[in-house]
């Protein structure tokens, strides 16, 4: 049964991690944005909630090459505050009024729906190398963004999130000239300490990493050609937005572009 | 005419601006209850079983209603003027689209409704659903509609016809056949207020409804066909609506909410949710439209034949009238002497379509102007120029045999070159909407114009 | 849950992970946020939280405790409106009138943020407001209007009641009515 009451407001990381605890029975509101249409519609019915907004997880550190970014900020603070390509894909993520509310961590653990993809974040934290330090039954732990997505975040608050601030970046995105403009497909570009990564969001229920096309690269292939190298790491596929058929024609044209740009 | 050409200011603007407009949601009476309903999961099911007893023993509810609680259960808008109703309030043995409405809770809050809907007991029978009129209409497709494929009542016919002139000579005649299918989708008209009414009822026994009609008195009837109350026991207030665009012609809430304020004895208040107005509100049709086209190699329409399906989803609504006015204006701003035309209200398993901005009226508009392009390309003329030599002029006969005498085709055509900057020849330059004479009264045209004020001739061919 | 709405501070009964909308609505009667979509996609809902447009409908009550919320009551009243509300009132920036109060807000914080935005900065602070009347053109010319401050005081005053209203409600001199 759905309780609107049983709301716990933490004012620190440990005392939010320690009212977590392993995550069972408690759903995480920070900005609310994607949570509250949910509730409101019956569809998530909260017993026992963590409010994440007073948790002083809402910092963005950059130091050391290092950019610390707490999981409550606010999508908003990204788009001044946080390195290329992050900045940019904040920049797309809604209107001006969700920007302010939708959080980065909300963002890196939404769910896909059955019509179209979220998390449109997650593309840009891919190419910088992100960890995400998060608590849950096992204590606080930090993982590889990837282990972090291809274990998703049931049982886990995101505490932080760490990414290297890159040499260089790019991006390039198809968007409906929308309001609330979910992404058709956007690519994601940049070179860290680790290399040159490049990832894919909006082609699939998350982002995923063109391996593919970074191997191109590390074989001296040209954007145009390692563009075409796109269609081996993704299966675009057919929702509300776009079909896969559009998608697999503009994906390669877009990770050439964003490559062009890189260089 | 003082308002023409003055810059009035709106007399509800102060009230929009500082949030005092009262939409019906902003009513406030005290011991309002929620609505919420029991929807459809299916496009197309048998309802074997209903059982809304655990609903009703949940703490808050105050009423639950199914189509046992409605006096008349089947009520058409068209009713009053002769047209038979097919559509339940609340589904009774079957559901015919998503989202049809079965079962309906007033309780204390929202929240509460919602609870007490997910109690409601019902086992489905899935049937096999259409969604294509085009496949509907097949000879081989399953009708699920009691009236079978298509809505059956233009008078003595099973489809809205025209027939003028003799279109199998014109046919004859053509120096080229021009075709073309033309299939605009549905559109959900989207007002911003969604769907919202709020029934009271009052102490000496009648009832007050706020209601976010865009067809007020319509609605009266409706609810109080379903209530077989007479009219003199509803009070409606209404005026105020939050965009309507034609999707709010419909009766959505106004007759339900009546039914639960009576059982509940409390004011009820229904405001759908957006994914409700999406799901199965009505919407703007779907069409099919088949247009074969008679012509001259020098560009004259000597006749057309069209085929039009409308989707008028799982009930008929005002399908037909719609259906009608597409008729009417089925050979666009132009004159064609020689018609048949046939209309077809077809039945499929998605939310009944309804009226929205030009009903019935911009899906052919589109097709034939699709279609006047493509004559002008078949032929290599020029596009306007077909158009202005084709224009409806003073004294022509209309599809639906009203003779004109004001018609605005060459006018609008002409400032609309200029507008864009298209060159014309130098004679559709000078054209003018004045009757037709010389060239532009060819023989095909004869029997279809007013000719120097005499006796009327009404184009009728053999 | 405290907070100050419309610079009167308020005690709220209603539960905290209810929306701040529902909190307006239902307990306050503050009517001028409108249900509109209440998945933050239409803009209907739209307040100021702590003078930043922001979803009610997204909001759950939790989160404003302590903060200041400001709609579209506060802005002004008939006969002394604010001159974001004249200017959509004298540009025709609205139609049926639900969307309005969401725009007006996010207009008024825009102008507090940058009181000479460009055509581009308006569409893109005002993208997440839904108009299905206006087409959007006579909105945006009354938020260019409310920039210049070409604003009348006919406007400023329309709907006064009493001995100051203003008669005929005509806006420009010489008009036939």
């Amino acid at each position: 049964m759905t309780n609107l009451t049983n709301v716990l407001v933490p004012t620190s990381a440990d005392d939010a991690a320690a009212a977590f605890g392993d995550g069972s029975g408690v759903t995480v509101v920070a900005g609310g944005t994607i949570v509250m249409p949910d509730i409101k519609l019956g569809r998530l019915c909260p017993e026992r909630t963590l409010y994440l907004g007073r948790a002083g997880l809402d910092r963005i550190e950059r130091s050391g090459g290092m950019c610390r970014i707490g999981a409550a900020t606010p999508v908003s603070a990204l788009v001044d505050g946080a390195p290329e390509p992050l900045a940019t894909f904040a920049a797309h993520v809604g209107d001006r009024e969700v920007r302010g509310q939708a959080t980065i961590g909300g963002n890196l653990c939404a769910p896909a729906t059955a019509t179209f993809s979220r998390g449109d974040l997650q593309a840009p934290l891919l190419t910088l190398d992100a960890r995400i330090r998060s608590a849950g039954s096992t204590g606080e732990r930090t993982d590889s963004i990837e282990d972090f997505l291809a274990a998703g975040p049931d049982g886990r608050l995101v505490l932080e999130i760490e990414v290297d601030e890159p040499k260089r970046a790019a991006s390039a995105s198809v968007r409906r000239p929308h309001a609330h403009a979910y992404t058709i497909l956007a690519v994601a570009a940049a070179e860290t300490a680790a290399g040159i990564r490049v990832a894919i969001a909006g082609a699939g229920p998350r982002a995923v990493r063109a391996t593919s096309v970074e191997q191109a690269l590390a074989d001296g292939a040209s954007p145009e050609d390692a563009g075409q190298k796109a269609l081996d790491d993704v299966d675009p596929q057919d929702d509300a937005i776009a079909s896969g058929n559009y998608r697999r024609q503009v994906l390669p044209a877009l990770v050439t572009r964003a490559l062009g740009d890189l260089s | 005419m003082k308002a023409v050409g003055a810059r009035l200011p709106r007399y509800d603007g102060v009230g929009h601006v500082t949030g005092r407009t009262r939409f019906v949601d902003d009513v406030r009476i005290p011991g309002t209850l929620w609505a919420k309903a029991l929807r459809s999961p299916h496009p197309h099911a048998g309802i074997k079983r209903l059982d809304t007893s655990k609903a009703e023993k949940h703490p808050g509810v105050h009423a639950v209603i199914t189509h046992k609680d409605v006096p008349r259960n089947v009520y058409g808008h068209l009713e009053a003027l002769g047209v038979p109703a097919d559509e339940p309030l609340l589904a009774d043995d079957d559901v015919r689209y998503k989202g049809q409405p079965i079962a309906v809770v007033a309780a204390e809050d929202e929240a509460t409704a919602l609870e007490a809907v997910e109690l409601i007991e019902v086992e489905f029978e899935e049937r096999e659903p259409v969604f294509d009129i085009r496949k509907a209409y097949d000879a081989d497709a399953k009708p699920f509609h009691q009236w079978g494929p298509a809505f059956p009542h233009f008078g003595p016919y099973a489809s809205r016809r025209i027939r003028k002139g003799d279109v199998d000579d014109a046919f004859e005649r053509a120096d080229v056949i021009v075709q073309g299918v033309y299939r605009p989708q549905a559109i959900e008209q989207l007002p911003i207020e969604p769907q919202v009414g709020l029934s009271v009822p009052e102490p000496d026994g009648r009832l007050t409804i706020y209601s976010c009609t865009q067809a007020m008195y319509f609605s009266m009837g409706v609810v109080a066909a379903h209530l077989e109350w007479p009219l003199n026991k509803l009070k409606f207030v209404g005026g105020t609506v939050g965009g309507g665009f034609g999707g709010k012609v419909d009766t959505a809430t106004e007759t339900i909410t009546a039914l639960l304020a009576l059982k509940a004895n409390r004011p009820v208040k229904w405001r759908w949710t957006r994914e409700e107005e999406f799901l199965c509100s009505s919407t703007r049709a779907p069409w099919h439209m088949e247009l074969a086209d008679a012509v001259t190699s020098d560009g004259w329409l000597l006749g057309r034949k069209m085929i039009t399906l409308h989707d008028a989803g799982a009930y008929t609504r005002f399908s037909s009238y719609g259906v009608t006015k597409h008729s009417f204006h089925h050979t666009g701003a132009y004159t064609i002497p020689n018609l048949r035309f046939d209309g077809y209200v077809i039945y499929t398993n998605r939310s009944p379509t309804s009226a929205m901005r030009g009903f019935g009226v911009t899906s052919v508009s589109y097709a034939v102007e699709i279609h006047m392009n493509r004559i002008a390309e078949t032929l290599g003329i020029d596009p306007l120029e077909l158009r202005l030599k084709n224009a409806n002029r003073i004294g022509d006969l209309t599809a639906n045999r009203v003779r004109l005498s004001d018609p605005s085709t060459v006018p609008v055509v002409l400032a609309a070159a200029d507008r864009i900057g298209y060159e014309l020849g130098a004679e559709f330059k000078q054209m003018t909407s004045e009757p037709r004479s010389g060239d532009l009264l060819p023989d095909h045209l004869l029997t279809s114009v007013a000719r120097d004020g005499g006796a009327e001739t009404d184009g009728r061919g053999a | 849950m405290r907070l100050t709405v419309n610079g009167i501070e308020r005690e709220l009964s209603t539960r905290p992970l209810d929306t701040l909308l529902n909190a307006l609505r239902e307990e306050l009667g503050i009517t001028s946020p409108k249900a509109g979509c209440q998945q933050g996609g239409c803009g209907a809902c739209t307040v100021l939280i702590d003078g930043e447009p922001r979803r009610s409908c997204l909001t759950p009550l939790v989160a404003v405790d302590g903060a200041t919320v400001t709609t579209v009551e506060a802005l002004g009243e008939p006969g002394n409106l604010s001159p974001v509300q004249a200017a959509f009132y004298e540009q025709y920036g609205l139609q049926c009138g639900f969307c309005t109060p969401g725009f007006v807000l996010a207009t008024t914080a825009m102008l507090e943020r940058n009181a000479n935005p460009s055509r581009e900065q308006i569409l893109e602070e005002l993208v997440g407001h839904v108009c299905r009347c206006t087409g959007y053109v006579k909105i945006v010319a009354a938020v260019e209007a409310a920039a210049r401050g070409d604003v009348s005081e006919a406007a400023l005053e329309a709907g006064a009641t009493g001995p100051s209203r203003r008669e005929p409600e005509v806006l420009v001199p010489g008009s036939p009515a």
